[in-house]
């Protein structure tokens, strides 16, 4: 029993690396733009066959393709803001609602079409390794850390650590925030809006597309894949408070928490159900999030 | 309502002239059954209608009351679930069964409503699709297998009046669900007319435009969009109901799948939320269109398997070009290729 409930600590923790990388992307669209970008989930699916292809075609380790997938990714959210979303963001909320769904049905569509509906997974020579904390000599039986987790864990709090030094260390990064705190004041000191948007768009693009290589590393996946994720991204980030890099951390860590003790409770096919319970009524209590506003 | 240059046009006739082409729509569409059609287009048809009752009854809580409801799938779902129960539990016939269906996905929206409809904008939205998604898995979750068979699904009977054969019964269930998708749409469209002409609509109307404004003027809100919501519902559980009866089969991830949730609203906002024909025909015609791309292989080339992607380029092309549906056409005085540009340079960073 403390074995199944160590094992599940762990399992949360490495999760919640993961989906905090998953959610990062998803905040800082929104918590800038104001915009809910349902095609988030897409971009992680991007991500997970550009490294498929790269290393099932080209034998590249998973590893690898990471920057690979985030620089497609950075191109294609930048042209897509640029190009499409920055001619409709003044318009009321169901219209982006409607465009990046619109998006998000265009881009698993052409996924259908030049990967095919198969289930696929990426799997390296290493992808069983692991380690056993704890173990018990008689049985050998402990916790397990397989590598690749505890890897892809690592990557993401590397990754939001890049960010958070981004965001408040360089020019570009402050002129994101002031964007997102106040557009006509950012306008008047000279930030060009629309640029900042398109680049605020592909980081958040570029995040999703290292979440989606670091998830084709864990789990098969499809080109429908991204809706969970896209899913699991809101509630993180109201969870966390928009606006906050240790907002979106803690709201990861949280829900992976709840999500693995209840995938081992009796509520296990309910998962996504309570989930989204806990989504309601943090949202109700407090709607600016459990760990209230804060702005990067 | 919204004046348009029509409604200049006509003058003091104008109640006159729509209600004339409102009764000769309906009389078109009484009258479609008695044409030759084969069976598809009638099929074709039906659900086109479908689509307009759903994006009308969306109307209720997302164009007059301006609240993003994104997740209408789960009245559409308990609508079909409370009719199939009701007619294979307890052996009720269609019409009150599906009734029951309604009202069950309308008392679902009050429930529901009290506490989310407390939040505004995205965070709206989102909940709603949380709620949605909820209900999917708590209808198809082993606690409730007992009532709703879980992911299994359940067969409903079959349209077969008495002293028909199969065959006979095949093609009458063509005409009758098609005349029902009529009834509906007529229903829905009737109860939206009402509703403009009642405190309740205007009090809705308020609530979108200026919420804290309604709330200081003595409008009872909360009560105001939690009506509004349970209209939506029940609406919208009974095309789940309709649904559930002409298809005689129903799985959990089929009748709530979110693509019921999105059409409806794409219908709703291509036509032009919060007026009384707009989302009728942005429903329709969408729902028209959709099936055309799928089946039809104009210039000899099968789109089936783009069709969806098409539908997206389409709804982004719309989007950037007329943000506010095809009513923003509707409703210029003349038409000019620079409403276009002028929507885009309102609308852009």
């Amino acid at each position: 029993m403390i074995l199944t409930l160590g094992q599940s600590l762990v399992n949360a923790i490495l999760l919640s690396g993961m989906l905090a990388l998953v959610a990062l992307g998803f905040s800082i669209v929104w918590g800038v733009l104001k915009v809910i970008n349902l095609a988030h989930g897409s971009f992680i699916m991007l991500g997970a066959y550009i490294t498929f292809t790269c290393w099932s075609a080209f034998g590249l380790d998973p590893f690898l393709t990471i920057p690979i997938s985030m620089l497609a990714l950075f191109l294609i959210g930048y042209a897509i803001q640029a190009g499409i979303i920055n001619w409709v963001i003044r318009a009321p909320l169901l219209v982006t609602f409607l465009l990046t769904f619109g998006l998000d049905i265009v881009l698993v569509n052409l996924a259908l079409f030049v990967w095919k509906g198969d289930v696929r997974s990426v799997s390296p020579a290493y992808a069983g390794n692991g380690f056993t904390l704890f173990a018990d000599p008689a049985t050998s039986q402990g916790i397990q850390v397989p590598y690749v987790r505890l890897a892809a864990f690592a990557i993401s709090l590397l990754l939001a650590a890049a960010l958070h030094l981004f965001m408040s260390r360089t020019r570009l990064g402050r002129a994101i925030q002031a964007t997102g705190q106040d557009k006509d004041a950012a306008q008047l000191s000279g930030v060009r809006v629309a640029p900042t948007y398109a680049l605020t768009f592909a980081i958040g693009a570029a995040l999703a597309g290292a979440a989606g290589s670091l998830i084709s590393l864990m789990q098969p996946f499809d080109p429908g894949m991204g809706g969970g994720y896209r899913l699991r991204a809101f509630i993180i980030v109201v969870l966390g408070g928009l606006g906050s890099i240790p907002g979106v951390i803690m709201g990861a860590a949280l829900f992976a928490l709840v999500d693995v003790l209840v995938g081992i409770s009796p509520l296990a096919p309910l998962k996504d159900g309570v989930a989204f319970a806990m989504l309601v009524v943090v949202l109700i209590i407090r709607p600016s999030g459990l760990a209230g506003k804060a702005f990067y | 309502m919204p004046t348009t240059p029509f409604d200049r046009l006509l003058g003091n006739r104008r109640r006159l002239v729509y209600g004339a082409a409102g009764a000769a729509a309906l009389a078109a569409l009484l009258l479609v059954p008695h044409l030759s059609l084969s069976g598809f287009t009638l099929t074709w048809l039906t659900t086109a209608l479908l689509l307009a009752v759903r994006a009308q009854a969306w109307n209720f809580i997302g164009g007059y009351t301006g609240y993003a409801a994104f997740g209408n799938v789960a009245f559409y779902g308990l609508g079909a679930y409370g009719t199939a129960v009701a007619m294979t539990r307890l052996h009720w016939p269609f019409i009150p069964a599906m009734l029951a269906g309604a009202l069950l996905a309308a008392a679902y929206a009050v429930l529901i409503g009290l506490p989310v409809l407390r939040m505004r904008g995205q965070y709206f939205a989102i909940a709603t699709l949380g709620v949605a998604e909820a209900t999917r898995e708590l209808v198809s979750s082993p606690q409730l297998s007992g009532l709703t068979a879980g992911p299994t699904g359940i067969n409903l009977p079959f349209f077969r009046p008495a002293g028909l054969s199969p065959l006979q019964a095949a093609t009458a269930g063509t005409r009758y669900f098609y005349l029902a998708a009529v009834a509906l749409l007529v229903l829905v469209v009737a109860a939206t007319w009402l509703l403009t002409r009642t405190k309740l609509g205007h009090s809705l109307v308020a609530i979108r435009e200026d919420e804290d404004a309604a709330h200081m003027l003595g409008i009872n809100t909360t009560w105001a969009k939690v009506v509004s919501f349970a209209l939506s519902a029940f609406f919208t559980g009974l095309v789940g109901g309709h649904y559930a009866y002409w298809r005689t089969f129903i799985l959990p991830e089929e009748v709530f799948n979110i693509r019921y949730t999105l059409d409806a609203i794409l219908g709703a906002v291509l036509g032009g939320p919060g007026t009384l024909v707009g989302p009728v025909l942005g429903g329709f015609s969408y729902d028209a269109l959709s099936t055309y791309l799928t089946f039809s292989k104009p210039f000899g080339f099968d789109l089936g398997q783009f069709h969806v992607a098409i539908l997206g380029v389409f709804i982004v092309v719309v989007i950037v070009f007329l943000p506010r549906g095809i009513a923003d056409l509707l409703g210029r005085r003349r038409f000019h290729w620079g409403i276009f540009l002028e929507n885009i340079r309102k609308n852009r960073a």
